[in-house]
């Protein structure tokens, strides 16, 4: 039972390249928390320097308030599981699983009870005397999760764990793993490279970018209110709309754009910060899910339809992706599959402006 | 090769292949069975008395011919050779392979230069330097000698058994360093990462972890340097004289420069046999590691 924190963390690697910068986050106890980002966010070394198998370069990272800077990683009390799984090849998953506590040196029925038990919860049990070659995927990453809470460390770290198994497994391993934390009730840090795993599983979600955190908050939060157009555009699949345009305000009301795509802003958008960029270039974002066709929507507000040419459509099931451009803008909405488009026909859509967001472009931070 | 042309033309090769490699094996071993007179009359034939001939060539290979000693001699020094040569070559790669400081790297080239030099080169300059160094461990060990109540002895690593496994080790190190370490490199750094958050430190994640995984590059190592050391004529002729230090190949030499004197060739096939036997047994054994051994270093050089 441990926090986490990292103050001022910074990763130089031989040859200067900057991993991580200013990373400064509190993991609280017990919390499931997610570090994702695309490849070379620094994500991994993060994980990695809590773990002890990257040197820090400059900052402290502790553990239940102790800090490990210096401390080994076989005295950090922490647990890992690896993309590969990192199984031992020359072992048996029995072997596998007792290695750590008999280098620990547990007593022998201490360390079998362990093992039996973590094998039940993973459902495991009759693989104990196998060795990994024999496993199949879903199984082999069963085992590096059961060497892992076989030690009940203070935190668990996984390296995107999920990554080698096919689709289905893994939404299948998904549950098991948030079921897992569930039970466990341990602090987990979990890396991955897909937003959906990360929205799915944690308590809160670290965004990285470039070896640094754009934000950190709970799913729904970063879903609905990005700090920056990293984010806005890395949470959410198919990603949120960025339309390039003018702020312009017009008896009152506030407007994006013009011709081809022109609608009247929320008021409930319109604070202080939207009134600075009046007449100004902003960058409008909108999730697909927030575009919709005039059948969708009971009431059409005033000044929020737009006429455009459905180019492809892609049905996923009970939605379909329309592929749109207005003008020199494209644009992705989702919609309910029921309702009928022709591809290079034009068609009206309508923008919740409600759930629009805009951006600066010079900053790329949020003003909405 | 997909077409039967192709195959057939395949295995005629690879029948050619086995008969030129196992003809000249089997007929050293039938001709081992045959005595001098008969392998003159008909070099190519059955021996005429399977169980006399092959006793007496033997017993007299084995015995009169001190292969007995010669036998042991080369077990003691290869079996020594490969026990020092691999305690050193397996950490040595293993730090190698996974250190990439500029420093290793130059190290490592450093070692794998050492295959560029020529043997014969070096004959001239190791003989002054063993010299010297016999001199300067008997002056070092004298006291010891002394305190066991031996005075005047004279340590010498020519013609001696610790000389000879002292070459043997050097010579042998570039290359088997070069085996292992591109064997090392092929290894996932995440297995030595997850025995060190298992709980090993730097020394039991090499023993526990990363060694037993090297196997089949070890074993590829050994038997490599086994064949070559079992068989190693050039410099046992040069550093070894006395007869009871004499290692097979040696032996076998003395065996057909007797035939100056009286041409025994029952008993030099007989000789033959019992110098290639070793080598065949333990292919036999481990030819599965070697073939693992060589595919899996050539995958990731």
């Amino acid at each position: 039972m441990a926090e986490v924190s990292f103050k001022g963390v910074k990763k130089i690697f031989p040859g200067g390249i900057v991993a991580v910068e200013e990373f400064n986050l509190e993991v609280h106890d017990k919390e499931f928390l997610i570090l994702v980002g695309p490849s070379g966010c620094g994500k991994s070394t993060s994980l990695r320097m809590v773990a002890g198998l990257e040197e820090i370069t400059d900052g402290e990272i502790s553990i239940g308030g102790k800090v490990v800077n210096d401390v080994p990683p076989k005295d950090r009390d922490i647990a890992m599981v690896f993309q590969n799984y990192a199984l031992y090849p020359h072992m048996t998953v029995y072997k596998n699983m007792a290695f750590g506590l008999k280098l620990r040196k547990y007593p022998k029925a201490e360390i079998d009870k362990r093992v039996q038990e973590a094998a039940q919860i993973l459902g495991i049990p009759d693989l104990l005397d196998r060795k990994p070659k024999a496993l199949s995927g879903g199984q082999r990453q069963r085992v590096a999760v059961g060497r892992a809470i076989v030690r009940k460390p203070k935190v668990f770290l996984f390296d995107e764990p999920l990554s080698n198994l096919d689709a289905k497994l893994r939404v299948q391993m998904r549950t098991e793993i948030s079921k897992l934390h569930n039970r466990l009730e341990t602090t987990m840090i979990y890396v991955t490279h897909d937003q959906l795993e990360a929205m799915t599983m944690g308590d809160r979600i670290v965004v990285m970018k470039d070896g640094r955190i754009m934000q950190v908050d709970d799913p729904i939060t970063l879903y609905d209110h990005p700090k920056n157009l990293f984010v806005a555009g890395f949470i959410g699949s198919p990603p949120m709309n960025f339309i390039p345009g003018r702020l312009t305000s017009e008896g009152g009301a506030v407007f994006f754009g013009d011709g081809h795509i022109r609608v009247q802003l929320d008021e409930r958008l319109l604070n202080g910060q939207v009134q600075g960029f009046m007449n100004r270039n902003v960058i409008f974002g909108i999730r697909p899910e927030d575009i919709n066709d005039t059948q969708e929507v009971r009431e059409i507000r005033p000044n929020t339809s737009v006429k455009a040419k459905v180019e492809v459509i892609e049905p996923v099931g009970s939605e379909s992706i329309w592929y749109l451009s207005a003008g020199p803008a494209t644009f992705i909405a989702k919609v309910n599959s029921h309702v009928r488009a022709e591809v290079n026909r034009e068609k009206e859509i309508v923008f919740n402006v409600a759930k629009a967001h805009l951006f600066d472009p010079a900053t790329e931070s949020a003003i909405v | 090769m997909d077409t039967s042309g192709g195959r057939f033309l395949l295995y005629v090769c690879l029948i050619a292949w086995l008969l030129a490699v196992v003809l000249p094996f089997g007929w050293v071993i039938v001709t081992s069975a045959r005595s001098t007179e008969e392998i003159f009359r008909a070099p190519f034939g059955w021996p005429e008395d399977w169980s006399g001939s092959l006793g007496a060539n033997y017993r007299k290979a084995w015995v009169k011919s001190h292969f007995e000693d010669y036998f042991l001699n080369s077990v003691l020094v290869v079996s020594s050779s490969l026990a020092l040569l691999l305690a050193i070559a397996c950490p040595a790669a293993y730090a190698l392979a996974r250190y990439h400081s500029r420093t290793f790297r130059w190290l490592l080239v450093y070692f794998l230069s050492g295959m560029m030099v020529p043997v014969q080169l070096l004959l001239v300059p190791l003989f002054f330097q063993y010299k010297d160094w016999s001199e300067a461990l008997t002056v070092a060990l004298s006291p010891l000698f002394a305190w066991f109540g031996q005075n005047h002895v004279e340590v010498s690593l020519a013609d001696s058994h610790p000389g000879l496994v002292l070459l043997y080790v050097s010579l042998s190190l570039s290359f088997t360093l070069f085996i292992l370490t591109s064997f090392f490199r092929t290894l996932p750094t995440e297995l030595y990462e997850a025995g060190i958050i298992d709980g090993c430190g730097e020394f039991r994640a090499f023993w526990t972890v990363m060694l037993p995984l090297a196997k089949p590059g070890v074993v590829t190592a050994a038997i490599f340097n086994f064949i070559g050391l079992w068989n190693e004529y050039f410099l046992a002729l040069v550093f070894i004289n006395t007869d009871k230090y004499k290692t097979l190949p040696l032996g076998l030499a003395a065996v057909s420069i007797q035939a100056n004197y009286r041409s025994d060739f029952g008993l030099l096939f007989a000789g033959l046999v019992i110098v290639m036997l070793p080598t065949l047994v333990v292919y036999i054994f481990l030819q599965r590691y070697l073939t693992q051994g060589i595919t899996l270093g050539a995958l990731k050089g």
